[in-house]
């Protein structure tokens, strides 16, 4: 736990968990805006598979991004139990496909962790820490700087 | 009564901007051997709107320019002067000067204070040019000498200190007594530091401000011409202390302390006076006299006796005409100075509309006050006064509704036409939600096509009538958004004549379908262009006279500017019948600067050249262009907003510059295409035709490069679902060819199948993605899902080269 203070500050406040196959991730809830179902999507074209395309959100085009495949985690089945969380970011609206949402959990600085660092496909970079909570082990990802990053190629280079 | 003037603040710059535009619009139109006295009363109606509505909104600046311009306007529109191009000129300086001062009081810089004067100078010189023996007010201001004894009535408030002491006192006293007849009407004391005096006189007004203003500041000087009658004036005058205590004070004063601050309605205030400060909340019967204030305040010599001549006309005359021909009034009432009490009787008399009128204000102080008292509307009945004060009251609180619904109705007749400010956002708010009216109709409509036409009958027409319905919302909602050429053409005729003027060149502009609207976020933008491509004509197209004659032309050359609708798109026309573009000149430029060109090359591609960025035919740099920026950002800013520019050009004839642009940003007819499941829309204004090509039309170039033989021409054949890497086989056979045209030529692109026309609301994939090649949009279809807009000519150039064609952006 040497690396405890060097990955940062974690605020500490409410979290939505949501499972990525057998995994539980956190993120920060006041980036949520909705959470629904997941709609056929219009696909764009050339994009990286895990942009699985845009949808209409009541007039707004939004980018629809499926983390499972980003993450290789899970299976990418689209049925009427898939989840989309709609999330802000900026000013932009962008939606993740996840296994599930579990609940809202309030996680401080007691009962978080940083990570230890080591190659994975989620950079370290990503992760706020590590919460613990009865047990369970949630990845709690920065969000916005995880959608904003580079390789997630939502947002053209030289605005990100 | 005190209103916030500066919220009103917006709508006086916005008018003003709008009458300055009208100003200069019609004096470029303006006959200068033969004007028209209707085209001088607009302009006339112009500048005084601006002048009233500075003065409202204590601009004094702007009123001193304006009211110097209107004097010589006004000369020129009773014709006692004859318009000669200098003054034009002069009126044209005058504008910009006013357009300055204007974009300082909007927190621009600060207008430059030499301009002023010097234009103002020469406002005064032509409008006194040629009028000597008349005195107009603006020129007696300015210090112009009159010869005639005059007499004024001076009433000034002198600071305390001046009254203290008794030296002062009468050093100034003296001072007046050397160069006028003076009779001190009242003495300033301690209680009450006003000077009133009539003086007799054959000095100017602005003359006997300067000797006043050792000891008060010039703007504290009132001066009215006119004796006895004006000593009522002088006498209420000398009651400043107590304004509030008697509404009716306010009514007669004559400090140009008159409220600005209470406003009664725009229009009725139109002529209120430079200064704004006020310390009086007087009644809106005052507001009548605040004109009556204002053309002293602004010209220092109004006449009251005439302005009550002028009220015989009607209130509204009054309105316009008191501060509207204040140099005429004035000049008017010089000539009538020696009988000023027979003007008083005129003017009281009809006020009053009683024999006693006369007597009435000859009367004691006491009775001219309850007059005064009854002036105010609460007081119109009140019983106190007498029978002869009270209907003066009436006679004055009936007067400003007359006038304020006179110059209402004059507004309206003035304005062609009769419009609200409404901000941009609104509208766009308001294209928005229907814009999502429109995908929901249509999602109903399409849900309805699953019931039973004879069951839902009634259903189904509604849908239809909704459909229509909604369409039309449509239409004129984006008819708002929609502004004519004229709006774009109408700073040119400035430009060019300024221009033409400074480039020693005869140029008679054209315009052409003036009428043709276009969206207003594409007339701000196409304007900067505009005004490049027409210096250009003007200074590298048209040529001087000389060359001109010699070269067997009309000296005076010609340039057009011309709108017009063609299909989906505006083409807008810059034609000039100049020299034409120099062929050797611009390739020999062109190897200089190392661009890869050949003797070869056709006219289109020489004329593209010129669009090259730093790339000038101009042997010199003058201010005017040369620098060669202008083609390289004309040409960047019309792609910009998806159009484009075309040149042709004639050697010795002349030059024509097409602008191609889309009628709106927001909407666009669209072909919706169906390539291996998914939808896309191409825009109908690249569509040349569909096809449904035989298997023997399709041909192999050097194996790979396929065309299509389409009625003798060989087209590149580009597959969409190829091109955006769609998992679909293609049929020849059981497809469509669509033949698209963009910037980068002729194209013909495969699509599974055609599945309708639309009118589809363009939305921004970038607001939440990015830019994807290819797609320049997308939309909301019918059925609530999302179609991409084809990027035609990406398309074309991702279809055309073959690294592009597979590519995918897999990370």
């Amino acid at each position: 736990m040497e690396h405890a203070e060097t990955t940062g500050i974690v605020a500490s406040g409410e979290y939505l968990t949501f499972t990525l196959g057998a995994e539980e991730y956190g993120m920060d809830i006041l980036k949520v805006q909705e959470i629904r179902g997941y709609d056929a999507v219009t696909k764009i074209a050339n994009s990286p598979p895990f942009i699985k395309g845009v949808i209409n959100l009541r007039g707004v085009i939004v980018p629809i991004v499926d983390l499972r495949i980003k993450f290789k985690l899970g299976e990418p089945t689209y049925d009427q139990f898939t989840v989309v969380i709609i999330l802000n970011i900026g000013k932009r609206v962008m939606g993740i496909v996840v296994d599930g949402v579990s609940d809202v959990i309030q996680l401080n600085s007691d009962n978080l962790r940083s990570a230890p660092e080591f190659g994975s496909i989620l950079d370290t970079r990503y992760i706020l820490g590590l919460g613990t909570v009865e047990n369970r082990m949630i990845i709690v990802v920065d969000i916005e700087k995880l959608m904003s990053s580079q390789e997630m190629a939502l947002i053209e280079e030289s605005v990100a | 009564m005190s209103i916030d003037m500066s919220q009103f603040y917006q709508v006086f710059f916005e008018e003003t901007s709008e009458h300055l535009a009208n100003m200069e619009s019609l004096l470029l139109d303006l006959d200068v051997d033969a004007p028209s006295l209707e085209e001088l009363n607009a302009i006339f109606r112009a500048a005084h709107s601006i002048k009233g509505g500075s003065g409202t909104f204590g601009f004094t600046d702007m009123t001193e320019v304006t009211h110097v311009l209107e004097t010589l306007l006004d000369r020129l529109r009773k014709e006692e002067l004859q318009l000669r191009p200098d003054m034009v000129d002069a009126f044209l300086a005058a504008g910009d000067v006013l357009r300055a001062q204007l974009e300082h009081h909007q927190g621009g810089p600060a207008a430059e204070e030499a301009q002023i004067r010097l234009v103002c100078e020469q406002l005064n010189k032509l409008a006194s040019g040629e009028a000597a023996g008349h005195e107009s007010p603006a020129a007696a201001h300015q210090g112009a000498v009159s010869a005639e004894i005059r007499t004024v009535t001076l009433t000034c408030n002198l600071p305390a200190e001046v009254v203290a002491d008794a030296g002062a006192l009468n050093n100034l006293l003296a001072s007046l007594a050397e160069i006028a007849v003076l009779d001190v009407t009242h003495a300033p004391d301690a209680t009450d530091t006003t000077l009133a005096a009539v003086l007799t006189t054959q000095k100017s007004d602005a003359e006997l401000r300067d000797l006043l203003s050792f000891f008060v500041a010039p703007d504290m000087v009132k001066l009215s011409p006119g004796g006895d009658q004006e000593e009522a004036f002088g006498f209420f005058d000398s009651e400043p202390g107590a304004p509030e205590a008697d509404p009716g004070f306010g009514f007669f004063d004559e400090t140009p302390s008159v409220p600005a601050k209470e406003d009664l309605g725009y229009g009725f205030f139109d002529e209120e006076p430079p200064k704004p400060v006020s310390p009086v909340s007087a009644d809106p019967g005052y507001g009548f006299f605040a004109d009556d204030v204002a053309s002293v305040g602004v010209s220092s010599v109004t006449a009251s006796g005439i302005r009550e001549e002028q009220d015989r006309d009607g209130a509204y005359g009054f309105f316009e005409d008191a501060a509207g021909k204040p140099e005429h009034l004035a000049n008017r009432n010089i000539s009538a100075m020696d009988s000023p009490a027979a003007i008083e009787g005129q003017g009281y008399g009809i006020y009053v509309d009683a024999p006693k009128g006369v007597g009435l204000f000859d009367d004691a102080p006491g009775i001219k006050k309850s007059a005064a008292l009854a002036a105010s509307p609460s007081a119109a009945a009140s019983p106190a006064s007498d029978s002869s004060g009270g209907r003066v009251g009436a006679a004055v609180s009936a007067a400003p509704k007359t006038g304020r619904r006179e110059s209402d109705k004059a507004a309206v007749a003035t304005a062609t036409d009769t419009s609200i400010r409404v901000s941009v956002e609104k509208v766009d708010q308001l294209i928005n939600l229907v814009g999502e009216l429109v995908i929901t109709q249509a999602m109903l409509a399409e849900a309805a096509n699953a019931f039973d036409p004879v069951m839902a009958e009634k259903l189904l027409a509604g849908i239809d009538l909704l459909s229509r319905n909604t369409r039309d919302l449509q239409e004129s909602v984006m008819s708002i958004r929609m502004l004519p050429m004229s709006m774009v053409f109408s700073r040119f005729p400035r430009v060019v004549r300024d221009l033409a003027g400074k480039l020693n060149k005869q140029v008679e502009m054209k315009t052409m379908g003036d009428n043709t609207e276009l969206d207003k976020g594409l007339i701000e933008k196409i304007t900067d262009p505009m005004t490049h491509l027409v210096r250009n004509s003007l200074d590298h197209g048209i040529e001087t006279p000389e060359r001109r004659s010699a070269a067997g032309k009309n000296p005076k050359g010609t340039l057009t500017l011309k709108a017009s609708h063609q299909g989906g798109n505006v083409v807008i026309e810059v034609i000039d019948d100049g020299a034409g573009l120099n062929r050797e000149k611009i390739l020999s430029k062109a190897k200089e600067r190392g661009l890869p060109v050949s003797d070869g090359m056709t006219d289109h591609e020489v004329w593209q050249l010129i669009f090259a960025p730093g790339f000038s035919t101009a042997d010199q740099v003058t201010d005017v262009s040369g620098r060669g920026v202008g083609m390289d950002v004309v040409k960047r800013n019309i792609e910009g907003l998806g159009g484009k520019v075309e040149l042709e050009s004639s050697t010795g004839f002349g030059t024509r510059t097409i602008i191609r642009l889309p009628l709106t940003l927001a909407i666009l007819d669209g072909m919706s295409v169906g390539v291996g499941g998914e939808t896309f829309i191409v825009p109908l204004t690249t569509i040349v035709e569909s096809l449904q090509p035989s298997l023997s039309d399709i041909r192999t170039m050097a194996g790979d490069s396929r065309m299509v033989h389409i009625r003798g021409e060989y087209l590149p054949f580009i597959s969409l679902g190829k091109v955006f890497g769609l998992h679909c086989q293609e049929d020849i056979t059981r497809g469509i060819v669509m033949v698209i045209e963009s910037e980068d030529g002729k194209a013909a692109l495969f699509v599974d199948e055609l599945q309708g026309q639309h009118q589809v609301v363009i939305k921004s994939l970038e607001a939440n993605y990015r830019k994807v090649p290819g797609v320049s949009g997308a939309t909301i279809m019918g059925d609530g899902s999302v179609a991409m807009i084809l990027d035609v000519s990406a398309v074309t150039r991702m279809g055309l080269s073959p690294n592009n064609s597979q590519r995918s952006l897999a990370a």
